[in-house]
């Protein structure tokens, strides 16, 4: 599966993550180009539905971002997000959907580096798991 | 409501003895409407079911296994060749039995159990298991009257069991997660506030909150809301926001897990009557 | 594969006609992103009529061409291809309006920062251009034009608390020109301050600078001193409060008061005065202190003898001006007001709490605000230090600090912040009255981190010979007449024994009670795991709540001193100022709705709303100018009756889908 690309959606939440991208960015910090970002206002608005219809549409890794514990601009929307994950993960195995496709990162607007980090490693991740599988007619 | 007074039954194959060719028989559209429960499992009911699509002017999907899925859905969490080898064992080729002739074989089993939708194309559905009374009338009065809803109508409330429940509405936040049977709720408030896991929230209303009226938890039989969407999911959001182990913060998060992890068999508690439609294979434990 | 089915019935596609532009950034774009090819690709993409690349698309001639192509081709949509929404999204949204499209038609596709600056040169880079333009363009698809929020407010400010934190706060608002309304439990403002003998680091007397400030809000003609009052409702939301206050009878007229003191000497009762701390006895008619604001005396009704039916009548008889008025009702005013400033202030720990000290139960063990009376001029010894005992001048004090502060097991985790140097000053003021006196002072570590603060400690310790324990307090008892104090010192491990006429103890901050009772009334969940008030954001907003127009000054807030809350209460102000002087609250369209048609008030939403921005009757509601958009609640809601204005679940579905399409070539 050399020549395997996964290909990632991210949801980034405007204040920390998708400035921390922005950083990365300004940094001119290199990173593989198979996740592309969608802005968020904050985690708190990723709904499980999202990433599960991600998944479906052939994505092979959702990627959320949001501010640390204790940054989020509106408070608590990070603390929803983290649950909300924690519960998508424990029944994704059960819909057949290898739960290491999503990963939830806390990501700072200063912290331009670990994003370029975050994205490169479940890249790799993701290429090692290899595509999602669709189920066969058969 | 008389309603057989007003109707001739053209098929009925669990009450009448009814056959496939006398279906064959009968001219396009002859059937003004069939009303079809159970989930598309085999070749056979996908045959049937395009017949009935062709002689039909109406086709209704009736039940929550027509509308939904329904519980022989769940068994499209595993692929086909997995079901057979866990219903025959080992080595099962599909075929007639043993010195049996080819036409006993047992019908094809598709790759998944399909929602009527899924099949053919469906004019109505009266939800549930079983489809309250209410709402059978409903449909028949609007049937027999001639005047009936545009196509694609469910009928069903749009807004979710939660606006007819009697049950009172405290402090919204899911403090544990407890199953039905190891509480004695209290008779006048929202089951969900006590850590029961209802459906209410995401369920289209309709029944008069039967279930929670009685104590029991909605178990979503009536289908999502209209835009609720995949309702286990909605449900995922849902509860996993109520969820409080005091003040939220990094201290919490520990508690917290444990409250989500008091969710026994999620699939099952949120996806009783259809599990989402998941192109994807089993890859979860491999 | 199986015939598709009709179960939904899909609702018409509006028309959309997007223009797409995407911007070379010179160099930084076009370098790695192949410009002409992402604008070639998404002139194809349904919705799109439109698509250009320039080379600077911020430049005057850029924004020309976006403005003369809405106009030419009755655009109804805009995607700018180019650098990081935070640059220049309002650029382009203002570029647009002049052309008359609604700005929240107006979005950016992030190609520069997320894109061309992060990969090399190629198919690939070029493709997640497309990508990211496909989704942006797919998000303006479901956009509708908005409109900011805009709703007016009162010219009014609501200052609860009348220490000197509320006082400063209540001034500048008042010089800003706008009407305040000052709300204080007790007869007089002032508050702790008032209280104090002199202030650390420069030893001015506190109430010479603290009264003329109170004259001031007497006197100033925007201010109305609500004192003995509480808040007791508060409805509205921000720049539209409506408050309840309940001003308590002091059966004084102020007016009429002229302070003689008649009343006082005939007055049969004593009880302990509390602004004394209890080292002396007031009457039952009496004024806290002399200058105190309104001027005036004030009946404490719980320690009169009776007014129904009246027992006594002493007072009245001897009152010349007839200022005494049994019959006196207490008032309820009602008042609309746009911002509200918590200045609720600080309670000392109970000193009860701290049995392993002796307090409660040896007289001698005092806390140190009942020293600083003992030290005041003013205060019930006249400045002399007198312990309460017996009022002998002890020649042996103990000041032992974090009394009941960074003690997680017992008491209080968090430091005090101001004990380490009140308590230097406590030591010095001491050593300046009693001069062959010993001062001894039991501490963690000094935190002196203040203009001039480690001078003055210093200057206590090495002029003043004040005696720096570091080290625990194990055991204080009595034993005759002394106060035996045993601990380690452990920077040389010794035991200590003190035979101490007086310990002083420096007690924890904590938050005033009515804090708890106000954060009921304004429904906000405002306080943090101590009681104090919470701030909106601990870097960011340290001056705001949760509460829109809800502000916070003082020690209500954390643990402070008097510059520091004077510098928050002046900040507060501004806050309040902003608003209020604001034509209108404007706010952010992009906010939750609800669908009254799909709600059925399940009420899950509300509890994840942390601006308490959504009400639960029938249907959920979301009060627009409290919503701060963050989109918890829709995420949360089960049945999709919540929804995010200009991010809907539809949206992003299609931005996804937007974003997997295959990239030809790519
Ligand atoms: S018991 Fe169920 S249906 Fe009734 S209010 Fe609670 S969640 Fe809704
Ligand atoms: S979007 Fe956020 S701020 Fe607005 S009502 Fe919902 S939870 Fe509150
Ligand atoms: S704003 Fe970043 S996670 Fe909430």
């Amino acid at each position: 599966m050399a020549d395997f690309e996964p290909k990632v959606v991210a949801f980034l939440c405007r204040w920390c993550a998708y400035a921390g991208a922005d950083l990365a960015g300004t940094s001119r910090l290199q990173y593989p180009p198979n996740v592309v970002p969608i802005r968020v206002p904050c985690s708190g608005r990723v709904e499980p539905s999202w990433v599960v219809d991600a998944l479906q549409k052939g994505a092979d890794g959702v990627l959320i971002g949001g501010c640390h514990p204790g940054d989020c601009h509106y408070v608590s929307g990070n603390y929803k997000a983290r649950r909300r994950v924690y519960l998508l993960k424990k029944i994704l195995p059960e819909l057949g959907i290898a739960p290491e496709r999503v990963r939830l990162e806390w990501v700072s607007a200063t912290e331009g580096k670990r994003f370029a980090q975050v994205v490169a490693d479940f890249v790799e991740e993701l290429r090692a798991l290899g595509p999602m599988k669709v189920m066969s007619e058969g | 409501m008389e309603v057989l007074s007003q109707v001739e039954i053209a098929f009925w194959p669990a009450l009448a003895d009814s056959k496939k060719a006398d279906l064959e028989a009968m001219p396009k559209g002859y059937i003004d409407a069939a009303l079809i429960n159970g989930a598309i499992r085999t070749q056979e009911n996908l045959e049937m079911v395009r017949l009935l699509r062709e002689k039909s002017k109406l086709i209704v999907a009736y039940g929550a296994c027509a509308h939904l899925g329904g519980i022989p859905s769940l068994a499209n969490l595993y692929g086909r060749e997995e079901l057979l080898k866990a219903a025959f064992g080992d080595g099962w080729r599909p075929g007639p039995p043993p010195g049996a002739p080819q036409e006993d074989a047992p019908p094809e089993l598709l790759p998944k159990a399909l929602p009527l939708a899924q099949a053919v194309p469906v004019d109505y559905t009266v939800p549930g298991c079983p489809p309250p009374a209410g709402l059978i009338g409903e449909f028949f009065s609007a049937f027999l009257s001639g005047e009936m809803p545009p196509p694609g109508h469910v009928f069903a409330k749009v807004k979710a069991l939660c606006e007819e429940c009697p049950r009172t509405r405290e402090e919204r936040v899911l403090k544990k997660i407890v199953r039905p049977h190891e509480i004695v709720p209290d008779p006048e408030a929202c089951l969900l506030d006590q850590g029961i896991i209802c459906l209410g929230p995401v369920t289209r209303g309709g029944c008069s909150a039967a279930c929670p009226s009685a104590g029991m938890p909605c178990t979503g039989c009536l289908g999502p809301t209209p835009k609720a969407g995949d309702m286990g999911l909605s449900m995922v959001s849902a509860l996993a926001s109520l969820v409080r182990a005091g003040e939220e913060g990094e201290a919490a998060i520990p508690s917290e897990n444990e409250i989500l992890d008091q969710l026994v068999d999620p699939i099952g508690t949120l996806y009783k009557y259809g599990v989402p439609d998941m192109p994807c294979a089993k890859e979860g434990e491999g | 594969m199986y015939p598709e089915g009709i179960t939904h019935h899909p609702s018409p596609i509006t028309r959309s006609r997007i223009g797409v532009f995407v911007c070379h950034c010179g160099h930084n774009i076009a370098g790695t992103v192949d410009v002409e090819r992402v604008a070639e690709e998404l002139s194809r993409y349904p919705g799109v009529v439109y698509s250009t690349h320039y080379e600077y698309m911020c430049s005057d001639p850029g924004q020309e061409l976006v403005k003369r192509a809405i106009k030419e081709h009755r655009l109804t949509g805009v995607v700018v291809a180019a650098c990081s929404p935070s640059m220049h999204e309002a650029t382009f949204r203002t570029a647009a309006e002049e052309a008359g499209l609604n700005p929240f038609l107006v979005e950016i596709a992030n190609v520069r920062e997320h894109c061309s600056w992060v990969h090399p040169r190629s198919p690939e880079t070029t493709a997640k251009a497309i990508r990211i333009a496909r989704a942006v363009v797919e998000k303006v698809k479901g956009n509708h034009p908005l409109e900011p929020v805009r709703v007016g407010h009162a010219e009014k400010c609501l200052v609860i608390g009348g220490g000197i934190a509320g006082i400063q706060a209540a001034l500048d608002v008042a010089e800003a020109g706008y009407e305040v309304l000052l709300v204080e439990r007790s007869p007089t403002i002032g508050g702790h301050m008032a209280q104090l003998s002199e202030t650390f680091p420069t030893l001015d007397c506190s109430q010479c600078i603290l009264t003329p400030k109170m004259v001031e809000v007497a006197r100033h003609e925007r201010i109305r001193l609500l004192t003995y009052s509480e808040v007791e409702e508060v409805s509205g939301f921000v720049g539209n409060y409506h408050v309840r206050i309940r001003k308590k009878p002091t059966y004084v007229d102020p007016d009429k008061c002229n302070l003689c003191g008649e009343c006082e000497k005939v007055c049969p009762v004593r009880v302990p005065n509390e602004f004394d701390r209890g080292l002396s006895q007031r009457a039952a008619i009496y004024i806290p202190f002399p200058q105190a604001v309104p001027s005036s005396y004030t009946l404490d009704e719980e320690a009169c003898l009776g007014l129904e039916p009246l027992r006594c009548s002493e007072c009245a008889r001897v009152c010349e001006v007839g200022a005494i008025d049994y019959d006196m009702q207490e008032e309820i005013i009602e008042e609309d007001v746009g911002a509200i400033i918590l200045a609720t202030g600080y309670e000392l720990y109970p000193v009860e709490n701290m049995a392993e000290y002796g307090a409660g139960r040896v007289p001698d063990v005092i806390d140190s605000l009942t020293f600083e009376r003992l030290l005041s001029a003013s205060g019930p010894t006249g400045g002399e230090v007198r312990r309460p005992s017996d009022g002998k001048v002890p020649k042996e004090v103990v000041f032992i600090q974090c009394s009941g502060s960074r003690d997680p097991e017992l008491h209080k985790p968090y430091c005090s912040k101001i004990c380490c140097m009140y308590t230097a000053k406590h030591a010095l003021l001491y050593r300046h009255l009693v001069p062959d006196g010993k001062a001894y002072v039991f501490y963690i570590d000094i935190r002196a981190g203040g203009k001039d603060y480690e001078e003055f400690v210093a200057r206590a310790m090495e002029e003043e010979r004040v005696l720096y324990l570091r080290g625990k307090v194990a055991k204080v008892f009595r034993e005759g007449d002394k106060v035996m104090v045993w601990g380690v010192d452990t920077l040389t491990g010794k035991r200590v024994e003190i035979a101490a006429d007086l310990v002083v103890l420096a007690q924890a901050i904590v938050p005033s009670p009515g804090v708890r009772t106000l954060a009921q009334v304004l429904h906000t969940s405002c306080l943090d795991e101590h009681g104090f008030l919470k701030e909106a954001h601990p870097k960011l907003r340290p001056l705001e709540t949760l509460t829109g127009g809800v502000f916070i000054a003082g020690a209500a807030q954390g643990p402070k001193d008097i510059p520091e809350a004077v510098a928050q209460a002046s900040g507060a102000a501004a806050k309040a100022v902003a608003l209020l002087s604001s034509p209108a609250i404007v706010h952010s369209p992009e906010v939750a709705q609800v669908d009254e048609e799909l709600c059925s008030g399940c009420g899950v939403c509300a509890p994840q709303c942390p601006y308490s921005a959504i009400t639960v009757e029938e249907v959920a509601e979301v009060n627009e100018v409290l919503c701060e958009g963050c989109g918890t609640c829709v995420a949360a809601c089960p049945s999709g009756a919540m929804s995010l204005r200009n991010l809907a679940d539809e949206q992003v579905e299609a931005m996804v889908q937007a974003v997997l399409e295959e990239v030809a070539g790519g």
